[in-house]
């Protein structure tokens, strides 16, 4: 399948972007294959958006004298990759706040909850409609509600109320692997626009529509048999960083 | 009054156990992030960080998985990570000697076994060639996994243990010791007594993670291995300060600010979002 936008089909390694079903496959092989762990996968994906959120907004360079961020989590695993980025960020000294109204049912999950509360970062018990209030509190907005696997069409509240919400604040968002409410292939006309995309693995095809500053792929370890059988044709990682910017 | 004050004020925050913010609300904050102001004045690894004995080691250990909730391979994959990242500032891939930048890591029965062997993983991807040796591999699902990682990344796995030193130190550039940790005590049970025995006497670079093989936790050992680098994870244990390497490390940036303080390891502070801190 060509990459979106790729007009002239130079040889030349061009970047590919995901479906849906290749990025199950994608990690399917990861799990089966290579044998790694839920959890081992989901710290890694969490680590690496921290790191992508420090380099597009640097502790030293963020407006409010406090450095707060808001972690939205939604249910699944964008959820928990969403709780172990808002840790890695804490060690990081920035001052995470996480929300998450619909907590997973799945155990392992529950530990990165615990982890992040052991780590006294704080819990919203719901949040506020008011927008300015989001604008004034936080310099930047995760968005780890929904992945690639999600169907926007079957979202459900509070989802729903909480990405109009999102759509209508003027901080910045950093969306985890797909911006939430996107269908992960074709995209979203009227859905949010996040400043900062972390793509997991690879981009996934509806990346082509992202209008962010900021896009940054995060999977340094994914191994090189792997990204030849996807083709998935990244960019290099400089020295030992964990994410490239594109 | 400040937004975050005002969700504060309107009872919006649920939980967050030592969560003084509603109380002491600004000097609270400023309190816990100060730290790493005050720290940053600090002299790495002079005198700041604490030594810890193998109780206080183990106890810390058992804190994070029984009380933090942290899983084994959350814990084994950033400390392999610091490992890798550590090793790839003291020894850059392109300042090796031989033609590729081969490295041995031999893995003990436990965990520090499999922290070589995720450490192993991203030194491949960091554009070593390492190979490992893994003579005892508890049959636990965590290391199966582990090993299989590396498998699939075509790291090979050496079916017996170089025979003498001089092979070593001409097939490899730099040697990872990842036999035994902070657990370890009493006697050294084959084969690791023999493996010992080779790599002290190799001249090529050693590495250890969180203690020199074959020493006293605590005490170290002067017949015992001389490695050049030694990468303290967690917080530096008493052994280290007998190590005589050129240098020391300190990886596995994950520790709680509330186990920080519980147990005075008063840590320096790691440079930006850096896994890896150099002691000296």
């Amino acid at each position: 399948m060509s990459c979106p936008g790729n007009p002239s089909g130079e040889p030349l390694a061009q970047l590919r972007y995901l479906s849906r079903e290749e990025a199950e496959a994608l990690e399917k092989e990861l799990l089966e294959d290579y044998r790694f762990g839920r959890q081992q996968l989901i710290e890694i994906w969490g680590h690496a958006c921290a790191l992508a959120v420090t380099k597009a907004f640097p502790l030293a360079t963020l407006p409010r004298k406090q450095p707060t961020v808001l972690v939205v989590c939604g249910p699944e695993k964008n959820g928990a990759i969403g709780l172990v980025c808002a840790r890695h960020l804490r060690v990081f000294e920035y001052e995470p706040t996480i929300f998450y109204p619909k907590r997973s049912p799945t155990p392992e999950y529950q530990d990165f909850t615990t982890q992040c509360e052991k780590m006294d970062i704080p819990f919203l018990s719901y949040l506020p409609t008011e927008v300015q209030l989001i604008n004034d509190a936080y310099n930047v907005v995760i968005d780890a509600i929904l992945g690639a696997d999600a169907e926007p069409g079957e979202m459900k509240e509070p989802y729903t109320g909480i990405l109009a919400t999102l759509k209508q604040i003027r901080i910045p968002i950093v969306s985890l692997d797909v911006p939430s409410g996107w269908d992960a292939e074709s995209g979203s006309s009227e859905g949010i626009s996040p400043d900062v995309l972390v793509s997991l693995a690879a981009p996934k095809l509806c990346a082509a529509r992202f209008l962010g500053r900021h896009h940054f792929v995060a999977g340094r370890f994914l191994p090189y048999d792997v990204q030849k059988k996807f083709e998935l044709n990244l960019p290099e990682y400089p020295g030992t960083e964990c994410v490239v910017s594109l | 009054m400040s937004g975050l004050r005002a969700l504060l004020g309107l009872g919006l925050l649920v939980s967050g156990p030592r969560l003084c913010a509603a109380a002491g609300g600004g000097r609270c904050r400023a309190a816990a992030w100060g730290r790493s102001h005050s720290r940053a004045m600090a002299t790495p690894g002079a005198t700041g960080a604490k030594y810890l004995s193998q109780q206080e080691a183990q106890a810390i250990d058992q804190e994070l998985f029984t009380e933090y909730k942290f899983s084994v391979d959350q814990l084994m994959e950033l400390a392999g990570l610091s490992c890798a990242t550590a090793i790839a500032k003291a020894y850059p891939p392109g300042s090796f000697t031989k033609p590729q930048p081969t490295v041995l890591v031999v893995c003990g029965p436990g965990n520090n076994g499999g922290d070589g062997l995720v450490c192993a993983r991203h030194l491949k991807l960091f554009g070593y060639e390492p190979t490992v040796y893994y003579p005892k591999r508890p049959s636990k699902a965590l290391f199966e996994d582990l090993t299989t990682q590396c498998q699939k990344m075509d790291i090979p796995f050496l079916p017996e243990f170089p025979a003498e030193a001089m092979l070593i130190d001409e097939l490899y550039g730099l040697v990872v010791d990842a036999i035994f940790g902070f657990s370890f005590q009493g006697a050294v049970r084959e084969p690791f007594g023999s493996i010992l025995k080779t790599l002290a006497q190799v001249t090529v670079p050693i590495a250890s993670i969180d203690i020199p093989s074959g020493w006293d936790v605590e005490k170290g050992n002067p017949d015992g291995l001389q490695p050049d680098m030694l990468i303290s994870l967690t917080a530096p244990k008493a052994a280290a300060r007998h190590f005589t390497g050129r240098y020391h490390f300190l990886g596995g940036r994950f520790v709680p600010a509330a186990l920080e303080r519980k147990y005075g390891l008063n840590l320096p502070a790691y440079p930006g979002t850096d896994c890896t801190l150099q002691l000296m």
